[in-house]
């Protein structure tokens, strides 16, 4: 049996990351903007102080951020987390964003003291039990939920390797202070750049191939970053055996499961399987066609999404 | 203070439900909401055969709305009883089912297999869903297949069946009518109206289907409208539906006739919004001294253009004295309606 087969199996089992979402956590708090900076490329780290009744988030799990009105835009925004820690009177969640539309734009004229909604935390994070030398795989701002990852890894006594990738050495983002917090968590970072301005002239699966034999197998794959890239992570994972989970994004509404808008075709296999266990699944509304990014993710199993299908 | 309200034989403890497809099955909200707090709760609607949905993109925010291409996504009529229906029996909630057909005789199928269950306490029939490329809006809005229609699902259920139609006709009024004299006990005024939103620099449409079904503050002004159309045609209750976020909102689809009031789009923003609708209400009538609901329904709609009672052998007819004859169901207050 293939290690990605075993992965299918245990998850199929309901085991790290199944296909049944767990029961619903989540609250809708005012949350205290707390630092909020710049962090180059058009990135900005923002603080959030959120209440005690707020859940603690795990790496690769988000919330849905909402301006208080009045706000340029209607819906809230969903936001990976990029950090927690312990704060006077409940959590300090850290994220890390790109002011490119109307809603994080208006996030990004928010200073100290500002209150903004947070919904969550949401959704299902990355599978940190799977056995195996961990591989963060990051494509520009997706390197921040990776070190909140590495974190944890820590914390588990698992050192991690960090490949990250960027067209260019400017998008690799607050790049000293993700090395700073890497090396405090005991990993060691790669750098690859398309242009060759930092690290590897190269795609962060070149870097992978390059890196990968040279460590202690086996290996487990967590990866957050553009579509495009995770596809090339996915494909790379199931090429070599190799079980590689991947922090999608979607346009979403709700972020709950209810509005059913952020849908991502499962692959054959599973859709398969979901079929065959259909009983099991009271979580699933429609066929098993489509998982939802955002309570069956937004981190998937290689195997388990349509990478043909995937934009 | 007095905010019930009824739907044919169905009482409400207040007039504010949760518009279909925007609430789930009523326990995904349920830890964070008092569903004993709000009127009722209108479940994602059924079909008979599962359905998957459309392809991605499903959805794409627009100035002071969202459109939405869903393809009504559900797990069928089969594991809707077996799953879903437990749940609805639970929770402490008046529960309306929404039903959905490509054809009369699929929903005549959902209601023999429904119409009898007790914890479903009123039908909202979907004749309105923008995004299916059969048995959507554009088949529902021949008056006279809705009025057949009704008429063949009648005998079905005791429970109330409320006509949810679309905005985007020529006459809803005309429709609302059709579905009155089919039987239907309450009309659902409006479904999402129809939208468009490109990508000019991918020089693409942001939804897959390209079209999908506009929602949010932005209808709202439109919803209104079509909401006042449709009760000053006919003498059941109508559910205004449309970009209502706030208690305020609300009181507005009231003023002009609705008898209850659909929130949709607000529950995505804000899981809350349907509580916190019902708390806006109580604050503003309780402001300006009102007891009842009753006291504000209907205060600021125009007088019906054609008698709203009438035999259809009447019903080119003009009315002897429009204004005067309205007069009475325009004064203000419960009226003809409140006492059905």
């Amino acid at each position: 049996m293939s290690a990605t087969d075993e992965i299918t199996r245990a998850r199929a089992a309901g085991d790290p990351g199944g296909i049944v979402a767990p029961p619903a956590a989540w609250r809708q708090v005012d949350a205290t903007v707390g630092a909020h900076r710049d962090a180059g490329a058009g990135h900005r780290c923002l603080e959030l102080h959120v209440p005690r009744t707020f859940a603690r988030p795990e790496p690769g799990q988000f919330v849905q951020l909402l301006l208080a009105p009045p706000a340029p835009v209607l819906l809230p925004r969903p936001m990976s987390v990029a950090s927690v820690s312990a704060s006077a009177g409940g959590l300090t969640l850290g994220f890390l964003y790109a002011a490119v539309g109307a809603g994080t734009q208006a996030l990004a004229a928010l200073s100290t003291g500002a209150v903004v909604h947070v919904l969550g935390p949401l959704g299902r994070g990355f599978p940190l039990d799977v056995a195996g030398t961990p591989v963060l795989v990051a494509g520009g701002r997706g390197v921040a939920p990776l070190l909140f990852a590495a974190e944890a890894f820590a914390r588990r006594a698992r050192r991690c390797e960090l490949l990250f990738g960027a067209r260019d050495a400017a998008h690799l983002v607050a790049l000293a202070g993700a090395t700073a917090r890497l090396e405090s968590a005991g990993g060691r970072m790669h750098l690859a750049t398309d242009d060759g301005s930092r690290g590897l002239a190269g795609t962060v699966v070149d870097l992978l191939d390059r890196i990968a034999p040279r460590l202690r197998a086996p290996l487990v794959i967590h990866a957050c970053g553009p579509h495009a890239m995770l596809r090339a992570v996915a494909r790379w994972g199931l090429r070599h055996e190799t079980p590689a989970f991947l922090a999608m994004e979607s346009v979403m509404a709700c972020g709950t499961g209810v509005c059913r808008g952020c849908p991502l075709p499962r692959s054959e296999s599973a859709r398969t399987e979901l079929a065959r266990r259909r009983d099991r699944i009271p979580s699933l509304y429609g066929s098993p066609e489509f998982a939802m990014c955002c309570t069956d993710g937004p981190v998937f199993a290689a195997p388990d999404l349509d990478w043909e299908r995937i934009h | 203070m007095d905010l019930a309200v009824r739907i044919g034989s169905l009482a409400l403890r207040n007039p504010v439900v949760t518009a279909s497809g925007t609430f789930g099955y009523g326990d995904e909200y349920a830890h964070v909401v008092d569903l004993a707090t709000i009127g009722a709760v209108i479940t994602k609607t059924v079909t008979l055969e599962p359905r998957a949905g459309n392809q991605p993109a499903r959805i794409a925010e627009t100035a002071g709305g969202m459109l939405n291409s869903i393809g009504l996504e559900n797990v069928g009529l089969e594991r809707f009883r077996r799953e879903k229906l437990p749940k609805l029996a639970a929770l402490d909630a008046t529960v309306i089912a929404s039903l959905g057909g490509e054809t009369p005789a699929e929903l005549a199928a959902l209601l023999e297999a429904l119409g009898r269950e007790k914890a479903i306490g009123a039908f909202e029939l979907n004749f309105s869903c923008p995004n299916v490329s059969k048995g959507g809006a554009i088949y529902w809005t021949d008056a006279r297949r809705l009025e057949r229609t009704l008429r063949q699902l009648k005998p079905l259920t005791r429970a109330p069946l409320i006509a949810k139609l679309s905005p985007d006709v020529t006459s809803i009024a005309e429709l609302a009518r059709a579905c009155e004299q089919g039987g239907a006990d309450a009309i659902t005024a409006v479904n999402t109206f129809v939208g468009m939103a490109l990508d000019l620099d991918a020089a693409g449409h942001r939804l897959n289907r390209s079209t999908g079904g506009l929602s949010g503050p932005a209808i709202k002004p439109l919803a209104l409208a079509r909401c006042h159309e449709a009760a000053r045609a006919v003498r059941i209750p109508v559910l205004g539906s449309g970009g209502i976020m706030s208690g305020r909102d609300a009181l507005e689809f009231i003023a002009v006739g609705a008898t209850a009031v659909q929130v949709g789009t607000a529950s995505f923003i804000r899981p809350r919004a349907a509580a916190e609708v019902v708390d806006g209400m109580r604050a503003f009538l309780a402001a300006r001294g009102i007891r009842r609901i009753a006291e504000w329904r209907g205060r600021l709609m125009e007088p019906p253009a054609t008698p709203a009672r009438r035999a259809p052998a009447a019903r080119r007819a003009k009315p002897r004295n429009g204004r005067g004859a309205s007069r009475t169901r325009c004064d203000g207050s419960g009226r003809s309606r409140a006492r059905r």
